[in-house]
């Protein structure tokens, strides 16, 4: 891009402006100004020395500025809406959206918005995604919200109860993964990827035994940088376990089959570990009378960690174990009970038992009439859990409370996911979902 | 409202949308479509780049981006027919000119075109999962131009042939080339591959096959590995100036494996200038130039090192076995170090040092040196020689280097047990005789030994200088205790050794002179009266003295002799004309050592003190000795070696090879045990193995005599054999 003079006027819906190459060189190779100024066009000002475009000029004014400070500021006056159809225009979306809010911080989180869905509560699961948008599983549909939280065509699986969700790849539009429920006698269910913007199924993930394509129920999800695509399944006969699959391809690369006496086809949350190139495999109650964790290493075929509260039966009623994350840099697994209590248990060492940090008795006696089990989350060092309406962030060696995030109405939290710097949370009752983002820091 | 009153209206439909005007889309895109067409004309200079994508943008907004897409597609694909129309019209060589100008023209217009569809780009491509714009172009040309029949096969040929035109010499246009290639790399790399680079290999492979025909037919092995090697750097060069860095290693395998690999037999054995010719006549340069072009293959430096090892042994094994050069121990160990050094700096100068080659290098000498049972004597006797004399005037480090080169070749031996042997010999005969040149070098060269093989090989070495040392305190302290008795008699040095750390010789006593006797007896009082309990016997046939003579015209003469010369001569202080038996009678001398010293008195010419009846060479038992009056030398000091050979003769080396096998019994004894010890059940084999491995730091033991070990030490009740298995034996505590 070479741009003749810095000087450069523009003439915006009859509006003036005038600004710099410099400033116009801000906006990148992938937007209209570059295009523009392509050295091969041999541009052509109106007489009076300016270059029309046949735009708003009060959103050009705001990009504008954008591009000449950094800062998205959107006065009263101008929805956001058309803000972010005009940065599409000229290529600036990228910009807007990284303007708009900053890097994730748990404790400096804001209440953006709350969406409302269609149907009430029973929401299933909810999935960030990578670029600052999600996806809400609700019975056999999933609902799919891009960064600007405006709603796309919804995915129906035709009766099937969805499971779980994840996005695969970085691209725009990501692909989306979803799991579901084998419908008895139709051979169907299983997984599928879904292209986010138009809702067609890309392709399937098969279960293949011995051969033969079996169908399947898959449960919960996992991505790692490998490209593989980890999935809980349970089969017709013999395919309970875990499923891997290349997230490129489609085809199934592994599958590690469930012990005797050991539930991995039933598993909740599955978590790789980048570290120890394991995979985390948490089967939790209700699904199973008991609760089953488990680190699975794939080269090895082998259960490398495992632990279950079948071994500890005692007056557990209140202590059971209701979702579980790896933290890697402390070697530990972090553990909740529906009480919110945090428990650790120390992955160095073979079947250890928990260690309970006994926080929140108050909680007990006073639960809503339709509880949720808390859930939790690892983010940049940042541990949050869900209990009710609201979301705890816990931090530093001995996980302080440090911030609570809380709206006050959809009732109880059944689900949250952060990603795309954002925080989503579902909550039960009403189909409603909260986004929280953390504001960009200030240049002042 | 009643049930028969038939209702008679009906609902219309409500139609909320809005249909943009059908005739809209297709009035955008005939824009869009005449802006295609004006930048392939390079008319761009009138389109308004705002115009053009607020239409392209319009038609995405409005849904019309399929139609936009599918337009773009046929617009394009029309004006690439076109071009190639007009590509394949060109004549003979302008033909790759017009391609690269159509092609550079092409990604111009491309890129404009990509500008005003940038909208389409960004939103609709990724949500449909099309190519790309730039991506699109890119294939369309592919199948329009690159993969139209006619200019595919033309294209590849034109290509080709440049090349070869440059191999043959020619100067060819290389910036042309390279846009091409680029060109072709740019539609990707299959395309890349399939269009040139494997006719490219193919043909490359059939022109060096045979032209390395042509050259192993015509030239000698040195020019043909300059040729293969310019070759080589000039296809490496292609590659840098215009084709993919990729294909570096698959055209420089093609010329490896025609040129090279294919020939390398042929090359190595070339009569007249083969491998061989270039050792022997240590052309580093060739040999550099085979070991960098000959490592690109497999097994190419397997071959060179084959081939320079059988030549090393063919060439070692004549040295050692030739029996001209057993005459001179000092030559040929002499000869044995020029040979390693020579091979030594091929590998350094020409092979990289390649651990390979030394490793060859080192078995193919300890092959050959092994082959003769002297080489330990003659090395011995070659480090004897350096440190007689050979050594006199040359500085330190120098002397170490010649002792490093010697302890290299020790390292080859597998006797090293002989090697000791004949050292302690050796060694003895300096230090007793004081020829060593440099304490400080034998010193030194013990010392390797020592981190070479161990304390327990150079202890007894060691406790010779021991003995040197204390003998020169005891001198002193004789001297001292014992000077005024001994008044004006004959001056004593007395050199007590420690039975056990020297060479054991049969000691042959003499009768002494009187004279001699007398300062004797006084040391041995002195010395067995500062040291009780020890035993001294007089080592006659070590030892030396200093004599002064008068001659018949008055001339003196100090004669340096052995002690039994000494014991004869002083006969003739006492009367002239002895006969042999007399003087074997007087002195007790054995017969052979007397014979050797008198013909080194009466033979040796310019030193004959003694004058024999009958003149002849040999000594017999009836000849007669005088005293030789008219001796004359024109120095003062006359030294009067002995006749000894100093290599051993036959029977002495018969004599030093038994007691070498009988000291090797113990050792291999004492092993057995050891490892018996150890693992308490064993079959034969493995104590064969074990032994072996045990001793070959200092010699390699015959199975037999391992086998006759054990045999005794059963019939001692060391081991047993296993009732039930013969072939295992077991300790016994």
């Amino acid at each position: 891009m070479a741009i003749q003079k810095d000087r450069v006027r523009f003439n915006v819906g009859g509006k003036i402006f005038e600004t710099t190459g410099t400033t116009l060189a801000i906006a990148g190779r992938e937007s209209y100004f570059a295009a523009m100024f392509d050295e091969n066009w041999d541009l052509q000002m109106n007489p009076a020395g300016e270059y029309f475009i046949d735009r708003n000029p009060d959103c050009f004014s705001i990009l504008l500025d954008l591009l000449r400070t950094g800062e998205l500021y959107i006065p009263p006056n101008v929805p956001e809406k058309q803000l972010y159809r005009e940065a599409l225009f000229y290529g600036l979306t990228d910009h807007v959206r990284s303007a708009k809010w900053g890097q994730f911080d748990g404790n400096r989180l804001q209440p953006l918005k709350s969406v409302t869905g269609r149907a009430p509560g029973d929401g299933t699961a909810i999935r960030a995604s990578p670029d600052g948008g999600c996806c809400v599983a609700h019975g056999s549909m999933v609902h799919i919200y891009d960064w600007m939280l405006e709603e796309h065509p919804p995915i129906n699986l035709d009766y099937q109860r969805v499971n779980d969700a994840g996005w695969v790849g970085s691209g725009d539009p990501a692909g989306l993964v979803i799991s579901t429920c084998e419908r008895v006698g139709r051979g169907q269910g299983g997984m599928g990827l879904f292209n986010s913007t138009t809702g067609e199924l890309r392709y399937k993930y098969s279960v293949t035994h011995e051969g033969i394509v079996k169908s399947y129920t898959a449960g919960a999800l996992c991505f790692n940088d490998g490209y593989n695509l980890f999935s809980s399944c349970k089969g017709r006969s013999n395919e309970y376990g875990i499923g891997v699959w290349d997230q490129n391809t489609g085809q199934q690369v592994d599958f590690f089959y469930e012990p005797p006496g050991w539930s991995l086809g039933d598993a909740d949350k599955l978590q790789w570990l980048n570290g120890s190139n394991c995979l985390l495999v948490a089967t939790l109650f209700p699904r199973k009378d008991n609760c089953y964790i488990s680190l699975l290493d794939f080269r090895s075929k082998s259960m490398v960690w495992s632990w279950s509260d079948m071994w500890s039966p005692a007056n557990s009623d209140d202590r059971r174990v209701r979702d579980a994350i790896a933290m890697e840099e402390n070697n530990s697994i972090c553990v909740v009970n529906e009480f919110e209590d945090l428990g650790f248990m120390d992955l160095r060492r073979e079947s250890g038992s928990v260690r309970w940090s006994s926080r929140s008795r108050l909680m007990k006696g006073k639960m809503p009439d339709e509880p949720c089990y808390p859930k939790l989350a690892l983010h940049e060092g940042q541990l949050f859990s869900s209990m009710n309406d609201c979301i705890s962030v816990f931090y530093g060696s001995d996980w302080v409370l440090t911030s609570r995030l809380r709206r006050c109405f959809g009732g109880s939290i059944c689900d949250f996911s952060i990603g795309g710097d954002r925080l989503f949370a579902l909550h039960s009752e009403e189909n409603v979902f909260d986004i929280w983002e953390t504001p960009p820091s200030s240049i002042v | 409202m009643s049930s028969q009153k038939k209702a008679n209206f009906q609902i219309e439909a409500f139609k909320h949308r809005v249909v943009v005007d059908p005739k809209y889309a297709e009035k955008t895109w005939k824009i869009l479509e005449h802006a295609i067409h004006e930048i392939y004309n390079h008319n761009a200079s009138g389109l308004s780049f705002e115009e053009l994508y607020r239409n392209a943008y319009n038609m995405v907004l409005h849904k019309f981006g399929e139609k936009l897409y599918s337009g773009l597609v046929s617009t394009m694909t029309s004006h690439l027919k076109e071009i190639a129309v007009s590509i394949e019209a060109s004549q003979g060589a302008l033909f790759l000119e017009e391609l690269d100008r159509k092609w550079t023209e092409h990604n111009k217009a491309l890129q404009m075109i990509r500008d005003i569809l940038m909208y389409m780009d960004r939103t609709f491509i990724p949500s449909t999962h099309k190519t790309p714009v730039h991506e699109l172009g890119l294939n369309l040309w592919r199948d329009n131009i690159v993969h139209t029949i006619k200019i595919q096969m033309r294209l590849k040929d034109t290509l080709l042939e440049l090349v070869q035109k440059e191999r043959a010499g020619e100067v060819i246009n290389r910036g042309l080339m390279r846009n091409v290639v680029k060109m072709l790399m740019d539609l990707g790399s299959s395309v890349y591959q399939e269009d040139f680079e494997k006719p490219f290999l193919v043909v490359s492979a059939d022109f060096y096959r045979g032209e390395s025909q042509l050259f192993i037919e015509s030239c000698d092995c040195g020019d043909y590995l300059k040729k293969a090697e310019k070759r080589l750097n000039e296809e490496i060069e292609r590659v840098s100036h215009y084709l993919d860095a990729k294909s570096e290693v698959k055209i420089t395998n093609v010329v490896e494996k025609e040129m090279i690999e294919s020939q390398m037999n042929r090359l190595v054995h070339m009569e007249n200038s083969g491998l061989v010719n270039m050792l022997m006549d240590d052309k580093y340069e060739d040999l550099g130039r085979m070991y960098n072009l000959f490592r690109r293959v497999p097994n190419g430096l397997s071959l060179i090192r084959d081939v320079m090892t059988s030549h090393i042994r063919e060439t070692g094994k004549q040295l050692v076995t030739d029996p001209d050069r057993l005459k001179d121990p000092v030559d040929f160990v002499q000869r044995l170090l020029d040979e390693r050094d020579k091979h030594d700096k091929i590998i350094t100068l020409s092979f990289n040092n390649d651990k390979m080659f030394q490793n060859a290098l080192n078995s193919s000498f300890e092959y050959f040196i092994n082959l003769n049972t002297r080489s330990p004597e003659f090395i011995s006797l070659f480090v004897d020689d350096k440190l007689r004399k050979g050594l006199k005037g040359v500085s330190e480090e120098d002397v170490e280097i010649v002792l490093d080169k010697v302890m290299m070749l020790f390292r080859y031996l597998q006797e090293k047990d002989i090697f000791e042997k004949y050292y302690k010999q050796h060694l003895a005969k300096r230090l007793l005789s004081n020829k060593s040149v440099s304490e400080d070098a034998e010193r030194s060269l013990i010392l390797k030994l020592k981190t070479e093989c161990g304390y327990q090989f150079t202890s007894k070495l060691e406790g010779m200088f021991t003995d040197m040392k204390t003998s020169d305190d005891t001198m002193k302290g004789f001297y001292a205790a014992m000077g005024s008795e001994l008044g004006d008699g004959p001056m004593l040095v007395v050199h007590v050794l420690t039975t056990g750390s020297w060479p054991t010789q049969s000691t042959t006593a003499c009768n002494l002179p009187s004279e001699i006797l007398t300062v004797c007896d006084k040391f041995k009082m002195y010395y067995l009266g500062t040291h009780s309990g020890r035993r001294l016997t007089w080592q006659t046939n070590m030892g030396s003295a200093d004599i002064k003579a008068t001659f018949g015209r008055g001339q003196k003469h100090e004669l340096n002799v052995s002690t039994f010369q000494m014991c004869v001569l002083m006969l003739f202080n006492n009367g002239d004309g002895l006969s042999y038996r007399e003087i074997e009678q007087a002195t007790e001398i054995l017969t052979s050592d007397l014979k050797r010293c008198l013909q080194s008195l009466a033979c040796a010419k310019g030193k004959n003190v003694l004058r024999k009846e009958p003149m002849s060479k040999d000594i017999g038992e009836d000849d007669t000795f005088f005293f030789n009056d008219k001796f004359s030398s024109k120095f003062y000091k006359v030294k009067i070696g002995t006749v000894v050979a100093q290599k051993e003769s036959e029977p002495e080396k018969q004599e030093t090879r038994q007691r070498v096998e009988e000291d090797r019994k113990p050792q291999i004894e004492a092993a057995i045990v050891r490892i018996m010890k150890a693992r308490r059940v064993l079959d034969h084999n493995n104590i064969v193995a074990e032994v072996t491995k045990q001793l070959q730091s200092r010699f390699l033991p015959n199975p037999v005599v391992i086998k006759k070990r054990i045999e005794s030490l059963i019939e001692r009740e060391f081991l047993e054999r296993d009732k039930d298995d013969r072939k295992l034996y077991r300790y016994l505590a």
